[in-house]
């Protein structure tokens, strides 16, 4: 059995760690201490990269990595903690704010002494009301411990905090929405290049992190790269073998939900398999399996016959689908996946900011292909055509073969694909929001294609068995082509 | 410069300069609805991808193919680089606007654009330079495969002079962008979100406008739409763009000059709309200019010469008129004539009068008339100038280049007038008021023989009135504050028995046994350029749609 290994969330339950006197009990701020004590700036910039973080946002580009990019020489420089945690099935980073807000503050300060940077935004999702009084409270806090503020702690740093909530849009968290927003101005994505790593917020270079990626930054200096990279994923099977630059390290913070007898945040190593993660869940509730979303519900849905795919970055990026944010989300054989995609696609046609036009009017029509479908309208067309092969007179003829055609799947599949296409891993959109409609709508429906066909047929939502429901993984497309789209990050 | 491969061309560029024009300057179409050279690109329609060539990762150095994503043509610029990132050992850049992938992409941002757009052309004013027929008609799809419900988002009225029909907007977001960079006014913004997405003024929450959209600057915004969205009232179903002809000219509105395309029929100007000039206008005019032209068309246009006849004004022939004129023009002094030209007349009808005065009735008291001073409004962007007439430069030097010519302006030109005779004023001036001194000055002028185009404060008082034209109605030159001389054209036939100014002056001049005898206007210019200094190549050959700096 798995066990948990609780680092980021060593201290979630214990009383009080909110406050600075506990935190600072359980190690608080050493680990920052330390950072100023005995590393130069680079050599923590270098320890990041070393150990291997991914960015636990989304996208999970390597952070040592986008550091590298950030001009040194033109200040100011800011730094961008994205704490609007909006993806459906997502809630690790709001435990944080919540629970233990100064270890948040930790990581950002040791983020600013890596980078040189003065002035930290955090972002918090507007709902998160409880979770910005948490952490203003504790910002408070170590300002009057001299942790913020001039001269932090007679270090000569300046660094100072301010936190900023968001008025309720998804696309605000995507980072250039975000720096948008932080502006002022409507949460509209910008084009890249520039990213933000030269252009960020008021144009000045910006490193966006999400709050669990900071969160690890104590861990990483006060244990050592060493340490944290004998976290992560063990690989047995040469198939799912990573390469070497492609680390998998650390703790990842799952947060599972649906069809499990207990559902919440669990911190676990990196590469666990949905099966494994899934027993650490309490187990499935319900007779079987029917899907897994496995990062988030832009995230490529998993099969049953994909349960031992290992949720890490890499290897869920063999599978074609992401690790994301860690938002996994299980399905017993109740679920009707034409319902859920049709729930999902509800989200994304709401949350589009609208800007481009592909976004803009291919979401919302994908939604409505959707509906059409679930509420029995879908199109449907049996046509005969002229085969050539052997009739039933054992003779070589015509034999006049009929075949279903169900145009409206190729209708959804080829709207979404034209918004962002999944095959080729193109969008024709200024952000990644466009791949995060089609994967879902294209891979609910080419994985679970008998139902969406059922849906048609029927002219009702018909929930089929498991096994009839899935096509398997020979015509699954996720394993047609393995292919590594270096690039998938929204970077 | 840049040197580029877009498609099979080998071309130069300007460094900096977007695929867009590069490609527009070869004639080659990449179709685009957000971008406008004379705003930001936040290239949020994505009509304009093309196929950017580059290295390919993985692949030996020096192996060429295109990049996995398209580029946005607008944002994608091109610039020299150094001999090591050359593409293919010279090239800047290789670019691909027909490539298969590129052609599938603009279908499919046209069947986009297309799904929620009422496709009313038969009813819409923009049918015929829309380019969302345009580009659909060329790069799209023949036939929608959009089932669901349209959105339907209520038409707006924003301003004085301009409507939204919201369900054919495209959400470019240009108009906002010209409130926010050109106008500085910021008078639009977007509400709502995603396929809601709507323009707007602001409102209380009740729907009631908080600020209207009435800058002076406000009609470009239906110029830079590029689909029927945005409506001028002002030409609101007055006609189809296809059956009206165009004649390039120059706003007569105000000293800027700017740059305009006269759309007329045989009955009248229909609409006025901006012409690109980089030094002058832009692509912008002003509405004060846009919708100035009314008075062409109006039904009380002077028809025909009119006498006093028992203190009424009736009217009469040409030939009476003139001979009247001629007798009292020939009982008085030289010294006692004022001759008083306009800036709103072109340069040649101002060099034929001052001809007329210096060569003719041998008096150098000449004056100038036009428009009273409005309001200078200044725009981040853009200026309006509180000179109301399109040629006092121009008409203030032409008129005294002859010889000992004195040109008499405001106060002195007044009180010359109150003492003189007999008063040749060409006004054209259209809605000019007299103020108390000027008025008080003509009263005493015992024969004022006034040249316009309305009944006017000026006609009023006077012994003859002659039938003038308006700047829509002849051929000719404007010269603009910043020494611009640009040409007008003739567009429509002046009304009834209506005469070109320079053409009056110089039958005047007939009568009076003066040898004035131009044909046409581009003989006055040239006779101009001979005589008046500074304008040495301002033939209207020279001239043409571009205009002339003066030194
Ligand atoms: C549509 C969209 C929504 C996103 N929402 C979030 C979010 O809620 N929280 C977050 O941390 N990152 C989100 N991201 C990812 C961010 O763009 C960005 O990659 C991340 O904040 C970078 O931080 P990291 O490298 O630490 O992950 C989103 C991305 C997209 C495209
Ligand atoms: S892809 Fe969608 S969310 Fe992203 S910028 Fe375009 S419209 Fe906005
Ligand atoms: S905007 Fe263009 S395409 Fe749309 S109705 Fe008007 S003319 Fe037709
Ligand atoms: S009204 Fe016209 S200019 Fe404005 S956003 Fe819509 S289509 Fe563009
Ligand atoms: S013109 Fe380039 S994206 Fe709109």
């Amino acid at each position: 059995m798995v066990q948990e290994r609780r680092i980021l969330y060593e201290h979630l339950d214990t009383p009080n760690i909110n406050t600075y006197d506990v935190f600072r009990q359980h190690d608080g701020y050493t680990r920052f201490e330390k950072a100023i004590a005995e590393y130069q700036p680079e050599e923590i910039a270098d320890m990041v990269k070393e150990a291997g973080l991914k960015g636990r946002g989304g996208a999970g580009f390597s952070t040592g990595e986008k550091w590298s990019f950030v001009p040194r020489d033109i200040e100011p420089r800011y730094l961008c903690c994205n704490a609007d945690e909006s993806e459906p099935g997502t809630f690790s980073n709001r435990y944080v704010l919540e629970k233990n807000p100064h270890l948040l503050i930790e990581g950002i300060l040791i983020c600013c002494y890596a980078m040189g940077i003065e002035t930290t935004y955090v972002y918090i999702r507007g709902e998160f009301t409880l979770g910005k009084k948490m952490l203003d409270a504790a910002i408070k806090e170590a300002y009057e411990q001299g942790y913020l503020g001039e001269n932090v702690r007679d270090t000569g740093l300046n660094i100072n905090i301010y936190t900023h909530p968001g008025a309720g849009a998804y696309i605000c968290g995507e980072e250039t929405g975000l720096i948008e927003s932080l502006e002022g101005k409507r949460g509209q994505p910008r084009n890249k290049p520039p990213f933000p790593a030269v252009q960020g917020v008021f144009m000045k270079p910006t490193v966006v992190q999400n709050v669990e990626t900071l969160c690890n930054l104590p861990f990483i200096v006060g244990n050592g790269v060493e340490w944290y990279t004998q976290m992560g994923p063990t690989y047995g099977d040469a198939r799912f073998d990573p390469p070497k630059a492609d680390p998998n390290t650390g703790t990842k913070l799952y947060c599972i939900s649906g069809d499990v007898n207990e559902p919440g945040v669990y911190e676990l190593d990196l590469g666990l398999t949905c099966t494994e993660l899934i027993e650490v869940a309490g187990g499935l509730r319900g007779e079987e399996v029917k899907a897994v979303i496995p990062g988030g519900s832009s995230a490529p849905i998993l099969t049953h016959y994909e349960l031992d795919t290992r949720l890490d970055f890499t290897s869920l990026t063999l599978a074609k689908s992401m690790l994301g944010s860690g938002g996994i989300i299980v399905m017993n054989e109740t679920r009707n996946i034409v319902d859920c995609l049709l729930n999902i696609m509800k989200f994304y046609a709401h949350e589009s900011c609208g800007q481009c036009t592909p976004c803009r009017w291919g979401t919302p029509w994908v939604r409505d292909i959707v509906q059409r479908i679930a509420d029995g309208d879908g199109r449907q067309t049996t046509i005969t055509r002229p085969k050539f092969g052997v009739t039933e007179s054992g003779r070589w003829g015509d034999t006049g073969e009929t075949e279903e055609i169900y145009e409206d799947l190729d209708l959804l599949e080829n709207v979404a694909n034209n918004i962002a296409n999944v095959d080729t891993m193109t969008w024709n959109t200024i952000c990644v929001f466009g791949i995060a409609v089609s994967w879902p709508a294209v891979s609910y429906m080419r994985k679970f294609r008998p139902e969406f066909e059922a849906a048609i047929r029927e002219g009702k939502l018909v929930t089929l068995p498991v096994a009839e429901a899935t096509v398997p993984p020979e015509e699954n497309y996720a394993y047609q082509q393995r292919i590594i789209p270096k690039e998938f990050a929204d970077l | 410069m840049a040197f580029i491969k877009l498609n099979d061309l080998e071309i130069e560029v300007e460094d900096g300069t977007n695929i867009v024009e590069a490609a527009r300057e070869h004639d080659i179409e990449v179709p685009h609805y957000c971008y406008h050279s004379g705003l930001s690109r936040p290239a949020n329609c994505r009509m304009c991808l093309v196929e950017p060539y580059g290295p390919i990762p993985g692949a030996p150095p020096g192996t060429i193919g295109p990049a996995r994503q398209l580029a946005t043509g607008c944002t994608l610029t091109v610039r020299s680089a150094p001999p090591e990132r050359k593409l293919e050992e010279k090239y800047d850049a290789i670019v691909r606007t027909d490539s298969e992938r590129v052609i599938k992409a603009r279908e499919d941002i046209l069947e986009f654009l297309l799904v929620h757009h009422p496709l009313d052309c038969p009813v819409c004013d923009q049918a015929g330079e829309c380019d969302l027929q345009d580009f659909s008609y060329r790069h799209g799809h023949d036939k929608s495969r959009y089932l669901e419900v349209k959105n339907v988002p209520p038409k707006k009225d924003l301003g004085p002079d301009v409507l939204l029909y919201s369900t054919r907007c495209i959400v470019c977001t240009r108009c906002i962008r010209f409130c926010d960079e050109v106008s500085g006014s910021g008078e639009l913004g977007l509400i709502n979100r995603g396929s809601h997405d709507e323009i707007d003024i602001p409102r209380s929450h009740e729907g009631i406008p908080i600020q209207l959209l009435d800058n002076k600057l406000a009609g470009n915004v239906v110029d830079i739409c590029p689909v029927g969205a945005l409506i001028s009232k002002d030409f609101l179903f007055k006609s189809r763009p296809w059956f009206m002809e165009k004649a390039n000219s120059v706003c007569s509105g105000c000293s800027v000059g700017c740059n305009v395309t006269v759309e007329y029929k045989t009955d009248g100007v229909y609409r006025i709309k901006p012409r690109f000039h980089e030094d002058i206008n832009q692509h912008w005019m002003c509405d004060d200019g846009r919708l100035g032209y009314h008075y062409v068309n109006s039904d009380d246009r002077l028809q025909l010469p009119q006498k006093r006849v028992d203190g009424e004004l009736v009217t009469t022939q040409w030939a009476d008129a003139l001979t009247l004129i001629a007798e009292n023009l020939s009982e008085v002094d030289a010294a006692d004539i004022v001759v008083i030209g306009s800036a709103q007349g072109t340069n040649e009808d101002n060099y034929v009068l001052q001809q007329f005065a210096h060569d003719v009735l041998k008096t150098t008291q000449l004056g100038l008339f036009g428009q009273l001073p409005g309001e200078e409004h200044k725009f981040p962007q853009f200026t309006i100038e509180a000179d109301k007439n399109p040629n006092t430069a121009g008409a203030r030097t032409i008129l005294g280049s002859a010889n000992g010519n004195v040109v008499l302006e405001g106060d002195a030109l007044w009180e010359k007038v109150a003492g003189a005779k007999v008063v040749y004023l060409v006004s054209g001036v259209p809605e000019r008021a007299l103020e108390d001194a000027e008025r008080e000055a003509l009263e005493k002028v015992d024969f004022l023989i006034a040249q316009d185009v309305l009944p006017s404060a000026v006609t009023e008082l006077a012994d003859v009135v002659l039938p003038g034209t308006t700047f829509a109605e002849k051929d000719g030159t404007f010269t603009n504050s910043t020494g611009w001389v640009q040409r007008i054209r003739k567009t429509i036939d002046p009304p009834g028995e209506a005469q070109v100014d320079w053409e009056i002056t110089q039958q005047l001049a007939k009568q009076l046994g003066g040898e004035i005898d131009y044909h046409f206007a581009g003989e006055i210019a040239i006779a101009i350029a001979e005589n008046v200094a500074g304008y040495g190549d301002a033939t209207h050959q020279n001239i043409g749609d571009a205009g002339i700096k003066l030194d």
